[in-house]
């Protein structure tokens, strides 16, 4: 594979050509990097990583843009043990650098925000103190500093960032830079200083590389694919690498976007860049660049790949792809490795839940002196097969039943949502590795009974709930997910009742809309898919329902239905209208089922995991899949 | 008469259980976010301490967690874990030291909360998703409850350990001990669900056990929730047959109260200015009329007249005062002093301290830049005291004049126009804000006592400085309205600030532009609307007002948006506005979702902007003129927070 071929990047030999980008963690103990972070990073580099970039940090006490935001004044400790590390394992390790200007926080710095020009952030709406001359000095001094104490640790360079998040690229930007001084006349004039300034700290050898903005999604004042060839030509002396990012002010999630945005959106940047740079100065190509054969595309195209998701639902990747294996898929879901959220969580990962957790959690592996035992899995859902993979990687006899003749379980429904079709590349791999381990498959089975001896793991899922207003409906009801299956539903407009605000509600309203229904969506909140925001699908969500003409009824309650229309209530003013509807679908919460562990509540040799405790997402399926599958004969 | 004698019942001592509290003021537990890694903080320590040393009858500290299947936010304390001893001493200790007790609340939040910290299944009596959390949580089992039963009594043992003097369980707004007790979360068939008796089993057991972990020496209360304001919930009938049960068990000492359930009807248990000052109070005199342990009542109080009075009416024997001692430590000692009309009074804003709670961030007060900052942030005596002149009297000037007089320098505040207070002397003449006025007010008591005159009518120029020739100048120069590019030069496009200081008087149909996502376009839309207007607000947002869902206001902001017929407007923004041959404006929109554009055709078009910095003579000062710092809005146009702790940090720090 060219993926897997060295290249020299700088001064510097990398092993292969896949980067582990930067990206926000939440593993931080105050503004250092932990003993968590390396863990997380040596194990990307033991599963062959090529380069490193550790998580952003800011370069100047004027920027912490998240609370656990590492700080460059407090890294170098962290930066030494880290580049230790991947140096034992032939990875390279970069340092991003960065700050976030007017996308930062005042919240815990308690001071005004930096920025080129008075552009409030859209998403905080916090107007920025405007840079003056001795801003701009601290600021390029700042980067220069940081980078010095970056390579000082052991870092083999550093990484600039005027990619989603970062001051330069607002300079870089007609949207936020409108100064009349020479940082707007010329506005890649700062990042030029900074480049220089941080090339005179480093001295010629470490490497120098730059994560730019090649296209903002705002033509009207913004960075576009045209200018990206001509700006990275502009800016690249004295660089050894840039990564073409598509990054902006107005999509949070432009850079790392989920499964609702083709992979490999941005490659025509990184063929841009190809085109404009001198073949000394490597392009990476990023992107939701998240398989083997979109990888090899990319080399053909750029000299390296950023895989960052990819690795944080496989640390073992490179190795894996190396043996001609399958490596467990990002599914493109950005449901735990998306956390730039103010409740800190830890990146993690649907399908790896070991991922963020390294120091904690074991590593499933053969247990050599182990005694097999004869496991009963019922179910085939992911928490199921994940338990099934588990026990069968450690040595035990596995047979998982399904009632239904294929594995997947609630999943496979949930894939047929619109954009979520990837999820199922989750459940496929973990059914395929099953077999690989030997499990044996009882599908198309109902187990009436727990079978006499051997641990019994119950992954049977959930059933559908009743919910609050169906005593006051005499339309035809469906679950979200039976809809989702393919059930034939009456003529007439539809409404989705969703007071979850998450994923299925929206894929079923644009599933259906896409068919040509006319659909309403109603929600308790003030926005439709409130739950999305985590995975960066918030706004986008909203804007392909409205193109779709989904109709969004907000802050609403449905409190009934007949045949003269749905009887729907405002939260607040507990003003009622009838809406006319042919039938009402439900996207609320459903029920765990779990009918073979009645009366065993005590029995350990019988444990219930994934929806059959509480109907909840793939995570925490998995996870406990996970745990349940390590714990079977565990000393 | 005596201070103590003004307010005679707040200052009378009560004997709860094995304790005596010295009066009826009580610091009653609240999140603070101030926990590092599940422990309490020196942090902690400090914040206690200065409500004790402020003269606090009673301190109930935030919840400790009682079972590792709850950790609902991130910095919740971990109470189960014996390592929390050493911090709960500290805590106890630095209390004690001024003759304060101090107990500790502890708590399961059950099915208020998510798997995200744990990675474990979230607890609850039933099935049924929390409406915040959104998570199914599970059906706890006998062996789950005894489980339960368990960890509130090895977290009382920590606690009594740990120095405290009583133990209070909340049962109120966020707990599993409310979800069992509440016939919308426990849809139990067995033995804790269906009848009251059985729905209060849990409590129950969690008494005896707590009370046979602390033994006598400590007192117990139970904290219990009045109307959990949702559907099917509590209400005050049968949580006043709780605390008749819970009286009965002879166990518990003080019964504590309170209103709404933290998951669903927050904004009635943090109450913003919008609802009225003793708002709950019924609750804690619904029960005091049915049993005869001593209750606590609460619900904005933030005067100690109205604790007082609260007392008298029989309706509490103790006042819980959080906010109000947020906003001042002293609150209870400038009372008893008979100074009580030098008290920082709470605005009850929610920006800070509420507002900081729900992003995971540590407590603080958009007037009192100390709060959460006790442990850290000496006072400052300069050595060397200099003359400073501060220009502009809005809240960063005037906190900067404070804080500048505190350190012992010689200041002159100067005010161009004839008010102190700025942009929020305007924003509190709206419905519903007159209390944000209050921070103007303390603000300028406290320069009073401070021998600081306000110089009114005074522009600050450079000539100006030439001729008072300070050591120091402080550029506070505020703020002025923006015109962005499309709104034209009709003289019906006006800012949100033309209309509160009168030189613009919309009429007729009008849609206001909120581009700001606070206070600014709601309250104008309202005062419009109550001046006879037809009012539409527009945001290229998703939600007009935004940040109103931080201060707990957003609530009451669509009870009576819809009540006035005030129409909203998302994801739009404005292309153009220009006067048609009707005389009245067409403004151009556009989704930006769709990418569809229309009109509206209005008689008026009232901008909520973002304003521009008023720098002018920060910058003339650059080249020429004595030592010179900026805060507040002409550094960039912020929130009132912002303009006082910048305020305070140059004033101090000069």
């Amino acid at each position: 594979m060219r993926l897997l071929a060295p290249v020299d990047v700088g001064s510097r030999r990398a092993r292969n050509r896949l980067m582990f980008g930067p990206h926000e963690t939440n593993l931080g103990l105050g503004r250092a990097f932990s003993a968590a972070h390396q863990a997380y990073y040596a194990r990307r580099a033991l599963g062959g990583c090529g380069i490193v970039v550790t998580e952003t940090a800011s370069v100047h006490d004027s920027d912490w843009p998240y609370e656990r935001a590492p700080a460059a004044a407090e890294a170098g400790a962290g930066w030494r043990r880290i580049a230790g590390s991947l140096h034992d394992h032939d990875t390279l390790c970069l340092a991003s650098l960065g700050h976030a200007g007017l996308q930062g926080s005042s919240a815990y710095h308690q001071q005004a925000l930096w920025a080129p020009s008075r552009f409030p952030d859209p998403v905080t709406r916090e107007v920025p103190m405007v840079m003056e001359g001795i801003e701009i000095a601290a600021l390029v001094d700042g980067f220069a500093r940081s980078a010095g104490i970056a390579v000082q640790a052991g870092c083999d360079g550093v990484e600039l960032e005027a990619g989603q998040h970062s001051l330069l690229r607002q300079f870089l930007s007609g949207l936020t830079n409108t100064r009349d001084d020479d940082y707007g006349a010329d506005r890649t004039r700062l990042v030029r200083e900074v480049i220089g300034a941080v090339r005179r700290e480093l001295g010629p050898l470490p490497v120098l590389g730059l994560r730019l903005s090649c296209d903002e999604q705002a033509p009207w004042a913004g960075i576009t694919p045209e200018d990206a060839g001509p700006l990275a030509a502009a800016l690249a002396g004295g660089v050894d690498y840039v990564v073409a990012v598509r990054a902006g002010p107005f999509d949070a999630a432009g850079t790392r976007p989920d499964s609702h945005t083709e992979p490999g959106f941005a490659l025509p940047l990184a063929i841009a860049l190809r085109a404009a740079l001198p073949l000394e100065i490597r392009v990476v190509a990023q992107g939701s660049l998240i398989d083997a054969e979109l990888a090899e595309q990319a080399c053909e195209h750029a000299d390296l790949v950023e895989m960052t998701r990819a690795q944080i639902a496989d640390p073992d990747l490179a190795v894996t792809l190396a043996r001609g294996a399958t490596p467990r898929p990002c599914v493109l879901c950005n449901q735990t490795c998306r956390v730039r959220d103010a409740r800190n969580p830890i990146v993690t990962c649907i399908g790896e839940p070991r991922s963020g957790h390294e120091l904690t959690d074991p590593e499933p592996a053969r247990d050599p002196n182990g005694q097999a035992q004869q496991v009963t899995v019922v179910g085939a859902g992911p928490a199921g097969l994940e338990a099934a993979r588990v026990a069968a990687l450690r040595g035990h006899q596995v047979t998982v039943y399904d009632r239904t003749s294929r594995a997947g379980g609630a999943v496979r429904e949930a894939a047929r949502g619109a954009g979520r079709g990837s999820l199922a590349r989750l459940t496929d791999w973990l059914a395929a590795e099953c077999g690989r381990l030997g499990v044996q498959w009882e599908l198309g089975t109902e187990v009436e009974r727990l079978p006499d001896s051997g641990p019994v793991l119950l992954a049977t899922g959930s059933v559908p709930r009743e919910p609050p207003w169906l005593a006051q409906c005499t339309l035809p009801v469906f679950g979200a997910r039976e809809v989702l299956a393919g059930v034939t539903l009456p003529d007439g407009p539809v409404l989705i009742d969703d007071p979850v605000g998450g994923p299925v509600g929206v894929s079923v309203a644009e599933r259906l809309a896409a068919e040509g229904r006319s659909v309403t969506l109603l929600t308790p909140d003030t926005v439709v898919g409130s739950q999305l925001a985590r995975t960066g699908d918030l706004a986008p969500a909203n804007a392909r329902l409205a193109r779709a003409g989904v109709t969004s009824l907000k802050r609403c309650l449905l409190r009934g239905a007949d045949p003269a229309g749905a009887i729907v209530e405002d939260r607040y003013t507990g003003e009622r209208q009838v809406l006319s509807a042919g039938c009402i679908i439900d996207a609320g919460h459903l029920l765990p089922h779990a009918p073979l562990a009645e009366g065993h509540d005590e029995d350990p040799r019988v444990v219930v995991i994934g929806d059959a405790v509480a109907p909840r997402t793939i995570a925490e399926a998995v996870l406990e899949g996970r745990r349940a599958g390590l714990a079977v004969g565990a000393r | 008469m005596s201070a103590a004698g003004t307010y005679r019942h707040l200052f009378t001592p009560l004997t709860v259980g094995p304790v005596t509290v010295p009066n009826r003021i009580v610091f009653s537990a609240h999140l603070t976010n101030y926990a590092l890694d599940g422990r309490p903080s020196a942090q902690h320590a400090a914040y206690y301490a200065a409500r004790a040393a402020g003269g606090a009858g009673l301190i109930i500290t935030e919840e400790h967690s009682t079972h590792p299947t709850d950790w609902p936010y991130e910095k919740l304390i971990h109470g189960f874990h014996p390592d929390v001893i050493p911090g709960y001493r500290e805590i106890t200790d630095a209390v004690h030291a001024h003759g304060t007790p101090i107990f500790a609340q502890i708590n399961h939040n059950g099915g208020q909360a998510s798997s995200m910290y744990t990675r474990l299944p979230v607890w609850a009596p039933s099935a049924v998703p929390d409406p915040l959390f959104r998570e199914v949580p599970k059906a706890v089992t006998p062996g789950d409850i005894r489980e339960i039963v368990a960890g509130y009594a090895l977290v009382a043992g920590h606690c009594r350990e740990g120095g405290f003097d009583g133990i209070e369980l909340q049962c109120s707004h966020s707990s599993i001990v409310r979800g069992f007790l509440s016939p919308a979360t426990n849809i139990r068939t067995d033995e804790y669900g269906g009848p009251l008796a059985n729905r209060s089993r849990l409590l129950l057991q969690i008494v005896a056990a707590v009370r046979e972990a602390i033994g006598p020496g400590l007192a117990l209360g139970v904290r219990l929730c009045g109307d959990e304001l949702i559907e099917g919930g509590t209400t005050i009938g049968e949580a006043v047959a709780v605390a008749q049960l819970v009286e009965q068990t002879g166990a518990v000492d003080y019964v504590n109260t309170s209103i709404g359930t933290a998951t669903a009807t927050l904004h009635m248990i943090e109450a913003s200015m919008q609802v009225p000052p003793g708002y709950a109070l019924w609750i804690a005199s619904a029960m005091r009329k049915a049993i005869s342990l001593p209750v606590v009542g609460v619900g904005r109080f933030k005067d100690p007249r109205q604790a007082d009075r609260a007392l008298i009416d029989g309706h509490a024997d103790l006042i819980g005062v959080v906010r109000g001692q947020i906003a001042d430590p002293d609150f209870a000692a400038k009372a008893r002093a008979g100074e009580a009309g030098t008290i920082r009074a709470c605005l009850s804003c929610n920006q800070e301290c509420v507002g900081r709670m729900g992003l995971n961030r540590w407590l603080g007060c958009i007037e009192n830049p100390r709060t959460g900052k006790e442990g850290s942030l000496p006072a400052v005596q300069a050595t060397a005291p200099r003359s400073v002149l501060v220009a502009g009297a809005g809240p960063a000037g005037l906190q900067t004049a404070i804080a500048a007089a505190q350190a012992g320098h010689r200041v002159s505040l100067h005010e161009k126009s004839s008010a102190a207070g700025g942009l929020l002397r305007l924003a509190a003449t709206v419905p519903h804000r007159a209390e944000l006025g209050e921070l103007i007010r303390n603000q300028l008591g406290e320069l009073a006592r401070l021998g600081v005159a306000v110089r009114y009518d005074s522009c600050i120029d450079v000539a100006a400085v030439r001729r008072e020739h300070p050591d120091v100048v402080v550029v506070a120069t505020g703020s002025e309205p923006d015109r962005p590019w499309w709104a034209g030069d009709s003289d019906h496009v006006v800012d949100v600030i033309g209309v509160l200081n009168g030189e613009a008087r919309p009429a007729g149909e009008v849609l206001v532009v909120d581009e700001i996502g606070f206070h600014h376009a709601p309250s104008v839309a309202e005062l419009l609307a109550d001046r006879g207007c037809q009012v539409e607000v527009i945001t290229p947002a998703m939600v007009v007002g935004q940040d109103l869902g931080l201060t707990l206001d957003m609530e009451s902001w669509y009870v009576r948006a819809g009540a006035k017929r005030i129409v909203q407007t998302t994801d739009v923004i404005v292309t153009a506005a220009s006067p048609n041959p009707a005389g009245r404006l067409t403004v151009g929109l556009m989704q930006h979702t769709t990418g569809a554009i229309f009109t509206r055709t209005v008689d008026w078009l009232v901008l909520a902007v973002p304003p521009r910095p008023l720098d002018r003579l920060w910058h003339e000062l650059q080249a020429t003129g004595p030592q010179v710092y900026r805060v507040g809005d002409c550094v960039a146009p912020r929130r009132a927070h912002a303009a006082v702790i910048e305020g305070d940090r140059v004033g101090a720090w000069l």
